[in-house]
């Protein structure tokens, strides 16, 4: 018998159950109507609009990348996966069946967490990619080059928080909802320093950061912080949301599951 | 291997799940008994590590519960209907075989071993999803034997199973106690698994009754009233001889049959053998009709 070996098959179980799962159909029903969206908009455009890129990207940037994709679609496609990682178990009271095996919680609660990144980040990503590419392919270029690893940073950061969600609620997709559509999206447009509360003023930091010299600019009141900044916050919201979830998770009885 | 428990306390917030228990479960099947409520469940969590006790502490082995290294040591079969229902039977027990950490090979062997136990080899290849509630019983035994545990604790294992499935249970439970393994079950039908118990828990409102075989917690009421249907020829008679016993406490006649309510088991035998050989008496049966798992829960509840 080998833990590691135990650990593995439940990394794979978590992902397994995951991409099959009915959320798979939840997010990708947002992520083509923001394809849809782009492709209107960019065969709407005139001729001579269509060869003024720095106008299109800066509009691409504020419009798309920093206010719809950033506020809404991470954290929908991150909260879809990452509280059904284990909160799914929770509800469906499966999670029983992989606490009486001799896996420490800690490590069920990380192999949850590690079967569900790669999928968050791949689709994410993967989806920004192919948003990017409906643009012009100097705009889509500079698009992926600044905002990557922003879009990516954000998603690891919300696959955490979620995590601590789902260990702390039961209904955690739906307190989750709430809160990505809520208080993330009211917290992150608060002026003053209560933003920086919310996940998304630090990706959106980073993007304003990085995209300043193309033309991008920030609105008044938001006060981007500078990139390295923005990075370690969201290293800070990672780390600490996992952390936290672990201490809950390896003390916590869960009385509800049978 | 032995199931301990050391003056367990549980609570709930303000509400007491189980109340100062101690006892030690060895080898042989030990049924746990007692109303919804009792606390049960409570004590089969406790046992299976999925509560930690507010007050005492729970073992297998030497080992507490709650701990990782104690989960290698038994197998526990909920009394939840949930599944990952999109998968098969063998899928899901292979599964939960795996996460004990046996290679894909080993695993599907114990997984096969563990079917076969359980009588679901041939239906194994079906989604989860179809099963009837027996069946899901059996898959959860299974998962439960696939690392062959010394202990094993089984939570209302026997609900919506049929009497040939029952009757399968009781012989798998015989053969794992031969084989050493020591099991706890929870049920609220004692009267149908007494004869496959080696000796009883019971339990009320939290707190534990009795323990130990049905007959010793039974010669346990010495003052409690019990029972007894003896068949006579002359039953008018018999019934006027047992009248006049300080034991009985009454007696009913129907035509050859005469029910005697004793208060006192233990005089009571020795008395009624004297007199049916003093009196020459034609006694054809008699057989107590109360010392059943039931009736003796009965009493100690009313006692506690």
């Amino acid at each position: 018998m080998s833990l590691l070996r135990a650990w593995i098959t439940l990394i794979w179980l978590t992902v397994r159950r995951l991409i099959w799962s009915a959320n798979t159909l939840m997010v990708v029903l947002p992520l083509a109507a923001c394809g849809v969206f782009l492709f209107v908009w960019r065969h709407n455009m005139e001729p001579q609009e269509y060869a003024d890129y720095a106008r299109i990207f800066a509009q691409f940037s504020n419009v798309f990348v920093i206010t719809i994709f950033s506020l809404f679609v991470i954290p929908v496609c991150a909260l879809a996966y990452a509280t059904t990682s284990i909160g799914g178990d929770r509800e469906e009271r499966t999670l029983l069946f992989l606490l009486i095996r001799p896996i420490p919680r800690a490590m069920v609660l990380a192999a949850k967490f590690l079967g569900t990144l790669p999928i968050v980040v791949s689709l994410i990503g993967g989806s920004f990619y192919g948003f990017c590419q409906i643009m012009p392919a100097p705009v889509a270029d500079e698009a992926l080059r600044l905002y990557l690893p922003s879009v990516v940073l954000m998603s690891i950061a919300y696959v955490s928080v979620f995590h601590l969600f789902a260990v702390l609620f039961r209904h955690s997709t739906i307190i989750a909802l709430v809160y990505s559509l809520s208080m993330e999206t009211i917290l992150g447009a608060m002026p003053g320093i209560i933003k920086r509360l919310a996940v998304n003023f630090y990706g959106r930091s980073m993007m304003y950061d990085l995209a300043r010299d193309f033309g991008v600019q920030e609105p008044l009141f938001f006060q981007a912080i500078d990139t390295v900044s923005a990075q370690t916050m969201l290293a800070v919201f990672t780390i600490g949301s996992m952390s936290l979830a672990t201490i809950v998770f390896v003390r916590k009885e869960y009385r509800d599951l049978s | 291997m032995n199931l301990t428990f050391q003056n367990v306390t549980k609570f709930y917030g303000p509400v007491i799940g189980v109340n100062d228990i101690s006892c030690q479960i060895g080898p042989g099947v030990t049924a746990l008994f007692g109303a919804n409520g009792a606390g049960k469940s409570t004590m089969i969590k406790l046992a299976s590590g999925q509560l930690r006790p507010s007050q005492g502490n729970v073992n297998i082995g030497e080992k507490s519960s709650w701990s990782t290294a104690a989960k290698r040591d038994f197998g526990y079969s909920p009394d939840i209907n949930s599944f990952y229902e999109e998968m098969t039977g063998r899928e899901f027990v292979t599964t939960m075989s795996r996460l004990y950490g046996y290679a894909s090979s080993e695993a599907k062997r114990r997984t096969e071993l563990a079917l076969l136990r359980v009588g679901m080899a041939d239906r194994a290849a079906r989604r989860i999803a179809g099963y009837s509630h027996g069946m899901r019983q059996r898959i959860k035994l299974a998962q439960a034997l696939t690392h062959d545990p010394q202990i094993l604790l089984l939570d209302e294992p026997l609900t919506g199973v049929d009497p040939g499935g029952r009757a399968d249970f009781h012989q798998l439970l015989a053969q794992l106690a031969d084989d050493g393994k020591t099991i706890l079950f929870s049920t609220h039908m004692l009267a149908e698994v007494e004869d496959i118990c080696d000796s009883v828990l019971m339990i009320s409102r939290g707190r534990l009754l009795a323990s130990g075989s049905l007959s010793q917690i039974r010669s346990l009421l010495a003052d409690q009233p019990l029972t007894v249907e003896i068949a006579a020829v002359d039953a008018r008679h018999v019934a006027s001889l047992l009248l006049q016993m300080p034991e009985v406490r009454s007696v009913e006649i129907d035509q050859e049959t005469v029910t005697v309510r004793t208060t006192n088991a233990s005089t009571f035998f020795p008395a009624i053998n004297e007199l049916v050989v003093e009196q020459q008496l034609d006694i054809s049966r008699m057989q107590t009709v109360d010392e059943g798992a039931d009736a003796v829960f009965s009493y100690l509840e009313a006692g506690a």
